[in-house]
C-alpha cells in the first residue's frame, strides 16, 4: 500500500474524513501519482465542518525563467533563459552526489572555503538533501530590477 | 520513462535549422550492444565509489527516467537555441 493511500485510510480511521470524502481522495490519487495527501491547498471540509483533509499537487519541474535588456546584457536584443528541469532529475542529481569519493570530500570542501563557502560536503547526507528537494515545492524567487534595469528573474517549481 | 525523443532548434540572424527530433530510442541498440562494456565501467565505479552496482546502476537509471521534460530555451544576441527532451 503506498504512503498516500495509507494516509487517507488513517485520516478516514481517525474521523477526520467521511468516506465519501475518503473515496473522492483515493479516486483523484488513482488519477494522478503526483497528488499527495496532508499538504496545502484545494481542500475539503470534513464532516463535522472542520478541516478534514487536503489535497496537493506536487510540483513536477523547477522552472528558472530570465529576461534582461540590451542595455543590461550590452547584446543586440532582448535575452532571455527559460529552463524547465524535472524535480525527478534533481532528486537523481542528488543521489549522483553519493557517487564522489570520500577522498574528494577534502578537496571540495577546501575549493568551497577558498571561495567563500563554508561547507562540509561529508556532513551532507543524501537524505537531507532529498529532504531539501522536496521542500524545493513551496520555493519563489521573484527578483525584478529597479529603475533602468529591467531585468527580471524568477525561479518556481510548478 | 527513459527519454524518447529530443528536439533540437538553433536560430541565428543569418540561418536557422528546422526543429530537430532525434529519435532517442534508437540509443537502445548501441547501448545493448555495448552493454558488456557498460557493466564493466559500472563494477570498476562500484569498486572505486565503494557502493554496490545495484546502487550505480539505480542511480543512472534514476538519471536517465529523470531526464523527459527537461526544457532549456536560451535567447540572446540575436541567436535561440531549444533543447527539449520528451
Amino acid at each position: 500500500m503506498n504512503e498516500n493511500r495509507r494516509q487517507i485510510l488513517e485520516m478516514l480511521a481517525a474521523g477526520k474524513i467521511t468516506a465519501d470524502e475518503a473515496e473522492r481522495l483515493i479516486a483523484a490519487l488513482e488519477s494522478g501519482p503526483a497528488t499527495t495527501v496532508g499538504e496545502h491547498s484545494s481542500s475539503t471540509a470534513g464532516a463535522n465542518g472542520s478541516m478534514g483533509a487536503t489535497v496537493k499537487t506536487r510540483a513536477k519541474y523547477l522552472r528558472v525563467l530570465v529576461e534582461a535588456d540590451q542595455e543590461m546584457t550590452g547584446l543586440n536584443g532582448p535575452t532571455s533563459v527559460n529552463v524547465r528541469v524535472p524535480m525527478q532529475l534533481l532528486r537523481a542529481g542528488v543521489r549522483l552526489a553519493s557517487l564522489i569519493p570520500a577522498q574528494a570530500h577534502n578537496q571540495f570542501d577546501e575549493a568551497l572555503n577558498r571561495h567563500g563557502v563554508p561547507l562540509t560536503l561529508s556532513q551532507i547526507k543524501p537524505e537531507n538533501l532529498e529532504e531539501l528537494i522536496d521542500h524545493l515545492d513551496d520555493l519563489t524567487v521573484d527578483v525584478n530590477g529597479s529603475d533602468c534595469n529591467k531585468t527580471k528573474v524568477r525561479v518556481f517549481c510548478e | 520513462m527513459t527519454p524518447n525523443f529530443a528536439v533540437i532548434g538553433i536560430e541565428t540572424p543569418h540561418w536557422h535549422t528546422p526543429r530537430l527530433w532525434l529519435p532517442l530510442f534508437l540509443l537502445w541498440i548501441p547501448v545493448t550492444l555495448l552493454s558488456p562494456l557498460i557493466f564493466l565501467v559500472m563494477v570498476a565505479m562500484a569498486i572505486a565509489c565503494r557502493m554496490t552496482i545495484w546502487r550505480i546502476i539505480a542511480i543512472f537509471w534514476g538519471i536517465l527516467s529523470g531526464l523527459p521534460g527537461t526544457h532549456v530555451h536560451v535567447r540572446a544576441d540575436g541567436n535561440q537555441v531549444l533543447v527539449r527532451i520528451l
